[in-house]
C-alpha cells in the first residue's frame, strides 16, 4: 500500500515574516485540496517556478515540477504538458519574472492556449534582488537601482493578456484567500491557458502600493465581450492614487487548446500515456 | 574517372532539380556522387550554383576544376568559365527558353545525354517526379539537343544519396525520439523541415516555439516529463539556449542539441559553411558541469552519432551537442548503406505522473528542494566531475576517433566533421594517414599516442584560430605546428588541399 502523500513540505519558510506569500501558498493548498477531495491525485500535478520570492514556493509544496531560470516557467510549463499532456501543469511567476525577462512567452501563451494556468505574485518590484522597479511598479517608484524614479507609465498585465488571447484572464488579492482559492480552481478546470494575476504587498521594499484591500471589489461572474472586459481592465491602471481596482475573473472563452490541435497529443490524453509508454 | 560538373541559375530557376534528377539516374547506375550546393541568402534572383561531382570510386568532396557547366542563366558561364578544364563543355539554356518551369528538366534531359546514359533512365525519373507531359517533353527535348561526350556505363554497386541533415533526421528516428523543438535558422533548418513531415507515421511530434529562449526551456520541461528530445539551431541561437544549457547542467535533464555551424561572428555569412563554434560547443554556458559533444564526418556517422548522442544523454542525464555545419548538413553524398544496429535509448530517470518529481536550477539535495548548504554544494559539484568520469569510460564503447588513408604512415593530418570528405579525397594517393576526430569532449586518449608516433603532423580545419588545435594542445600539451586553416564560408576543395598537404609534407 502507498502511503497518503500529504501536500506540505518538511522545508522552513524562508520569506519574510508578514509576506502576503503566505497567503498565496495557503490559497494554492486550499485549491489543491479542494481538487483532491474531488478525485485529482497529487502525483498528477506538476508546477514550475521562476526566480525570485515567488519561487520559494517551489520548495513548500510537495508537488512534481521543475525549479525554473528567471523569466523562462512559460515555455518549461508548455514543454511539460507537450512531454505529458495529462499532467495539471501549474506555473509561479513573479512580475519581474514574467513581464519583464519572460514577457516574450506570456504574450505567445495566449496565443498557444495550452491547457496550463498561470499563477502571478504581483508585487511591483523585484524584493530579493533588494527592491528594484518591475514593469508593473508605479510611475515615480525609486530605487536604488533608478534614483530618479520609474520613467513611464505601469504595464497593464490585465490589458496584455486580454492582447494576448488568453482564454482565461483573472485577478486576485493575495490576502483574500478563499476568493483567490476559488479564481485559482476555476483557472486550473478552465481548458485553455489560464492566467490569474495576484495582487500582493512587499512588506520591505516598494511599501507605496500596500494596503489597497479597500479599493479592491469582487466583479460579477457574468460573462463579458473583450472589449467590456478591456474597459474593465483600464479601471486600475497600477499607479498610486485613488480609484477602484476590480477584482474577479475578467474574461474567459471557451477556444481549441494547444493539446487539441496535435493529433499526437490527442492520442496520449486518449489512452492515458505518456511518451515512455508509447509504443514505437 | 571523376567528372565535376556545375549546374547554376538564379534562386528559384531549381537548379537543385537538375542535381536531384541527374544524381538519381547515376547513383541508380552505381556511381558516386558528391553534390556541393552554394547559394547566397535570398529566395529569387541572385546566383546560385551546386557542383555535381561523379565518380566510380567513393568521392566525398569537391573539386576546384570543371569538367562542365550547366546554366540556367549568362551569369553562371561568365562566373564559372574560368574554372571549366580544356575541353570541358558548356550547356546553354538559350534553345530551351520557352520551355518556363521546365528549363531544369530539359538541362538535367542534355547532362544525361552528355553523359552518355539511355534515354530509358531519364524518362523513367522525370515520370516518378513531375508526371507531366510538358515536363517529359522538356527532358525528351533536352536529351535530344546533345551528343554524348562520356559513355558512364552500369557499375553493379548499391548506393544511397544522403545529405547529412536527412541522416541527423534518421538518426532521430532510429533513436525512436519523441520531440524536435526548433526555432528556424539556417543551416539546421533542413532536418526541422524533414522531421516535421516524418512526424506522423513516425509518432513523435515537432514544434517550432516563440524562439531559441523558449526552445531550450521547453526541451528541458518536456525532458522532464519523461520524453526523449532534441532541439535543433545555429551559432546565434544556440548563444540564446545557453543560460538553459548550463540549467541542464544543474537539473541533469537529458538534452540532444543539433548545432549546426554557419560563419560567425553576429549574423555572420548565413548560408555558408564553417567549423568555428566549437569552442562554444565545447563551453557555453555558466558553471561547471559535464556534457558530450560529439561531430560527425559523414552523413552515415552523422545517423550513427545522433543515435549515441540520444543513448548517452538518457544513461546520464547529460547534455549532449552533436556538432555540424552548412557542408556536412546540405551537401549529398552517396555511399553503401552498412547494417543498422542502434542502440536502445531508454528513459530510466524517475518521471512525473506517478510519484513526486522535482527538477531545480538551484542547487539542491536528492529530493530536490533548495540548498546554501556548502557541504552539499561540494558533494553535489563532485558528483557532476564523477558523473563525467563515467561518461569518459562509457564513450570509449565508441568509435570516438577514426584512422584513414595510410595506417603506417608517419605523416598525421588531423581534422574533424565536415573536413573529413575533402581529407580523405586529398591524401588517397599521398603517403599520410588522417585521424578524424569525432568525440571533441570526451576526447580519446589515443590522439595522443598516435601524434607520438608521427614524424610530421599537419592540423586541418574550416575555422581562423584552429579550434580543435587548441584543445588537443590543452589535453596533450603538444602543439601543432603545420595548420591548413580556411575561413572563407567555402567547404576545402580537396585537389587544392592536395596541394596544400604536399606543400606542408615537403618542408
Amino acid at each position: 500500500m502507498s502511503k497518503k502523500l500529504r501536500i506540505d513540505t518538511p522545508i522552513p519558510i524562508t520569506w519574510c515574516p508578514g509576506c502576503s506569500n503566505f497567503e498565496i501558498l495557503k490559497a494554492v493548498k486550499l485549491t489543491i485540496n479542494n481538487l483532491l477531495k474531488k478525485g485529482e491525485k497529487l502525483t498528477n500535478f506538476a508546477m514550475v517556478t521562476g526566480i525570485g520570492c515567488h519561487g520559494k514556493i517551489f520548495d513548500y509544496l510537495n508537488i512534481s515540477g521543475v525549479y525554473s531560470l528567471h523569466g523562462r516557467p512559460l515555455p518549461t510549463a508548455l514543454g511539460i504538458k507537450i512531454g505529458n499532456p495529462n499532467l495539471k501543469v501549474i506555473a509561479f511567476q513573479g512580475d519581474g519574472d514574467v513581464y519583464a525577462e519572460g514577457i516574450s512567452h506570456f504574450i505567445h501563451a495566449g496565443k498557444y492556449n495550452s491547457d496550463i494556468t498561470l499563477i502571478v505574485h504581483d508585487n511591483q518590484s523585484f524584493s530579493l534582488t533588494t527592491g528594484q522597479g518591475t514593469p508593473t511598479s508605479q510611475k515615480g517608484y525609486k530605487s536604488k537601482a533608478e534614483p530618479f524614479g520609474k520613467f513611464g507609465q505601469p504595464l497593464n498585465p490585465i490589458r496584455l493578456a486580454l492582447a494576448s488571447n488568453a482564454s482565461f484572464v483573472a485577478r486576485a488579492n493575495a490576502r483574500d484567500v478563499e476568493f483567490t482559492a476559488e479564481i485559482i480552481e476555476k483557472a486550473i478546470k478552465h481548458k485553455g491557458f489560464s492566467f490569474v494575476e495576484i495582487i500582493q504587498d512587499c512588506i520591505v521594499f516598494n511599501l507605496d502600493v500596500n494596503n489597497r484591500d479597500k479599493r479592491m471589489y469582487k466583479i460579477s461572474n457574468k460573462k463579458r465581450t473583450k472589449k467590456e472586459a478591456m474597459k474593465l481592465a483600464d479601471i486600475y491602471d497600477y499607479n498610486l492614487g485613488k480609484g477602484k481596482i476590480p477584482i474577479g475573473i475578467f474574461y474567459s472563452e471557451k477556444r481549441k487548446t494547444f493539446e487539441e490541435q496535435w493529433p499526437q497529443l490527442q492520442r496520449l490524453q486518449k489512452k492515458k500515456i505518456n511518451w515512455k509508454n508509447l509504443k514505437k | 574517372m571523376r567528372l565535376n560538373i556545375l549546374i547554376g541559375g538564379e534562386a528559384g530557376q531549381g537548379i537543385n532539380k537538375i542535381s536531384e534528377i541527374v544524381s538519381d539516374v547515376l547513383v541508380s547506375k552505381g556511381y558516386y556522387i558528391f553534390n556541393y550546393r552554394d547559394y547566397p541568402s535570398l529566395i529569387r534572383g541572385g546566383h546560385n550554383f551546386n557542383v555535381l561531382s561523379i565518380s566510380d570510386k567513393e568521392i566525398q568532396s569537391t573539386e576546384s576544376k570543371l569538367d562542365g557547366i550547366v546554366s540556367m542563366d549568362r551569369l553562371t558561364i561568365i562566373k564559372h568559365r574560368k574554372f571549366l578544364k580544356k575541353g570541358g563543355f558548356i550547356i546553354k539554356p538559350d534553345n530551351f527558353l520557352n520551355l518556363g518551369i521546365n528549363l531544369n528538366v530539359a538541362l538535367a534531359g542534355a547532362l544525361i545525354r552528355i553523359l552518355g546514359i539511355e534515354k530509358k533512365f531519364l524518362i523513367k525519373k522525370v515520370k516518378a517526379e513531375l508526371n507531366n507531359k510538358k515536363s517529359l517533353n522538356a527532358a525528351e527535348k533536352g536529351f535530344e539537343s546533345q551528343k554524348s561526350k562520356y559513355f558512364l556505363k552500369n557499375l553493379k554497386k548499391k548506393l544511397i544519396l544522403k545529405s547529412g541533415s536527412e541522416s541527423i533526421a534518421q538518426g532521430f528516428i532510429d533513436s525512436k525520439a519523441d520531440l524536435y523543438f526548433a526555432y528556424p535558422m539556417t543551416p539546421a533548418t533542413p532536418v526541422l523541415h524533414l522531421l516535421a513531415e516524418k512526424q506522423e507515421e513516425n509518432n513523435f511530434l515537432v514544434f517550432q516555439p516563440e524562439n531559441e529562449i523558449a526552445v531550450a526551456n521547453a526541451a528541458l520541461g518536456a525532458s522532464f516529463s519523461g520524453a526523449k528530445v532534441m532541439v535543433g539551431t545555429s551559432g546565434g541561437g544556440y548563444d540564446l539556449m545557453t543560460e538553459t544549457l548550463s540549467m541542464q547542467g544543474m537539473a541533469e535533464l537529458p538534452l540532444v542539441v543539433y548545432l549546426s555551424s554557419r560563419p560567425g561572428p553576429g549574423t555572420g555569412v548565413p548560408t555558408y559553411t564553417i567549423q568555428a563554434d566549437l569552442d562554444v560547443a565545447l563551453r557555453g554556458g555558466h558553471g561547471e558541469f559535464p556534457r558530450i559533444v560529439i561531430a560527425p564526418g559523414s552523413p552515415e556517422q552523422a545517423r550513427q552519432k545522433t543515435n549515441e548522442a540520444f543513448y548517452l544523454s538518457q544513461k546520464f542525464n547529460a547534455l549532449c551537442i552533436l556538432l555540424s555545419d552548412k557542408h556536412l548538413g546540405e551537401s549529398e553524398f552517396s555511399f553503401k548503406e552498412g547494417k543498422i544496429n542502434p542502440l536502445k535509448v531508454q528513459v530510466k530517470r524517475k518521471i512525473p505522473g506517478k510519484e513526486i518529481v522535482k527538477a531545480s536550477s538551484y542547487e539542491h539535495d536528492a529530493f530536490g528542494f533548495t540548498t546554501e548548504e556548502a557541504f552539499l554544494t561540494k558533494k553535489n559539484a563532485e558528483k557532476r566531475i564523477l558523473k563525467y568520469k563515467n561518461i569518459q569510460k562509457e564513450v570509449k564503447k565508441f568509435e570516438m576517433i577514426k584512422i584513414h588513408g595510410k595506417r603506417n604512415s608517419k605523416n598525421l593530418i588531423i581534422g574533424w566533421g565536415s573536413t573529413t570528405g575533402a581529407i580523405i579525397d586529398a591524401i588517397s594517393d599521398l603517403d599520410a594517414k588522417f585521424l578524424q576526430v569525432l568525440y571533441l569532449k570526451p576526447l580519446s586518449n589515443k590522439i595522443k599516442e598516435e601524434m607520438k608516433k608521427a614524424k610530421k603532423i599537419i592540423l586541418v580545419e574550416n575555422n581562423l584560430t584552429g579550434q580543435l588545435g587548441r584543445i588537443i594542445r590543452e589535453k596533450t600539451g603538444i602543439k601543432i605546428e603545420n595548420r591548413i586553416l580556411k575561413y572563407d564560408g567555402k567547404p576545402f576543395e580537396s585537389d587544392l588541399l592536395k596541394e596544400e598537404i604536399k606543400k606542408c609534407l615537403k618542408n
